[in-house]
């Protein structure tokens, strides 16, 4: 199954014209991926291109019009690869086979909805930690307020969860008071994100934030949790996860 | 994590309502956190709530009477020091302390105590 980081990236370069088995190559060689169980494959046709036969393969040209070439890509986890890669190489007849190195950063996949009865939820209670992390509301990162690029930093890394909060009054390390004043300018109200994650995944999020933080207090403190999962959540949820203890 | 320093957290949670020498019960106690030298107050206004006296607060049209919470994070000798004055302040309501370990990060800004 393939998983977030480092990965292979196979293209495969023929022609849109090179037969297995009565049938055309690619078709063959997606066929055999499928079954394979490779998470996805794709085939683009190109516009023109030359190969190792030195014709140029262009849709101006009647006669090749039909000899374009094809290009076949997918990523898998390096074992798979290797796995796949020797019948690939007999199959490639007419072509060449590339492997890259290369760095899965999202899969994402939309759960189809069913319609499902109610099922009762799991439930789970561990020991984690939650932080909070202070800040002000006019605080920017590259032009975005700091608390929006430390959300989307934390979801990147698979941060189970954060809550924005605004505060309504309050002081701190910019020596400044921030209360909101009736015209709504210059408004730095007080904002808090609260994170709850293992220690691990806490410790590695406390990083990222302490380089985006310019004036701010982050405060980590010791928690219970208690969590109920759907279980028909728990298959997309995979890289998401919380201590089951 | 190990630049980071044992502190305490303190949770007062009272209702807007609160008032305590003709000003909001909130403002009162920020000012006095900043009169005391504490470190940092924050104030956040909940959605809706209920506690000691069991009655719902949330937003009214005329009435705003809106669960308050304010947060102050520093070391255990000055919140110690805050403890009875804001006991004091508060007569109805809960404080909450919990152990957290902090980091401050000031990359820019000075410190200024208006």
């Amino acid at each position: 199954m393939l998983s977030k980081g480092t990965a292979k990236k196979v293209t495969i370069y023929l022609n849109e014209d090179s037969q297995h088995h009565l049938g055309s190559l690619y078709e063959a060689i997606l066929t055999f991926l499928l079954h394979r169980g490779v998470s996805g494959a794709t085939v683009t046709k190109a516009l023109a291109g030359f190969g190792a036969h030195r014709i140029m393969h262009t849709p101006k040209i009647e006669v090749l019009a039909e000899h374009l070439p094809i290009k076949v890509e997918f990523i898998e986890t390096a074992e798979k690869v290797d796995e796949l890669l020797p019948t690939l190489y007999d199959m490639v007849t007419d072509g060449l086979i590339e492997v890259h190195d290369t760095t899965v950063v999202k899969i994402a996949m939309k759960e189809k909805r069913r319609a499902e009865p109610k099922q009762p939820h799991e439930r789970k209670a561990g020991k984690a930690k939650l932080m909070r992390i202070f800040m002000g509301e006019a605080d920017r990162l590259d032009g975005e307020p700091l608390y929006d690029a430390i959300v989307k930093r934390l979801r990147m890394m698979d941060i189970a969860g954060a809550t924005v909060y605004r505060g309504i009054l309050g002081y701190g390390i910019k020596g400044h008071t921030h209360k909101q004043n009736l015209l709504h300018t210059g408004r730095d109200l007080p904002v808090m994100i609260a994170v709850v994650e293992t220690e691990d995944k806490l410790s590695l999020a406390a990083e990222a934030v302490e380089e985006m933080l310019q004036d701010g207090l982050i405060v980590v403190s010791d928690v219970d949790i208690v969590r109920l999962i759907h279980p028909h959540s728990l298959l997309e949820a995979t890289d998401a996860k919380l201590p089951a203890s | 994590m190990q630049n980071y320093q044992p502190a305490k957290l303190l949770r007062l949670h009272f209702t807007e309502r609160d008032r305590y020498q003709g000003k909001p019960l909130y403002e009162a106690i920020v000012s006095k956190c900043h009169e005391l030298k504490i470190a940092g107050a924050s104030v956040f206004r909940g959605l809706e709530g209920y506690g000691d006296t069991a009655e719902i607060h949330r937003s009214h049209i005329l009435t705003h009477d809106l669960p308050i919470i304010i947060q102050i994070v520093d070391s255990e000798e000055n919140i110690r020091r805050l403890l009875p004055v804001v006991e004091d302040m508060m007569d109805k309501g809960l404080i909450a302390m919990s152990d957290v370990n902090i980091l401050r990060i000031q990359k820019t800004a000075k410190v200024q105590n208006v």
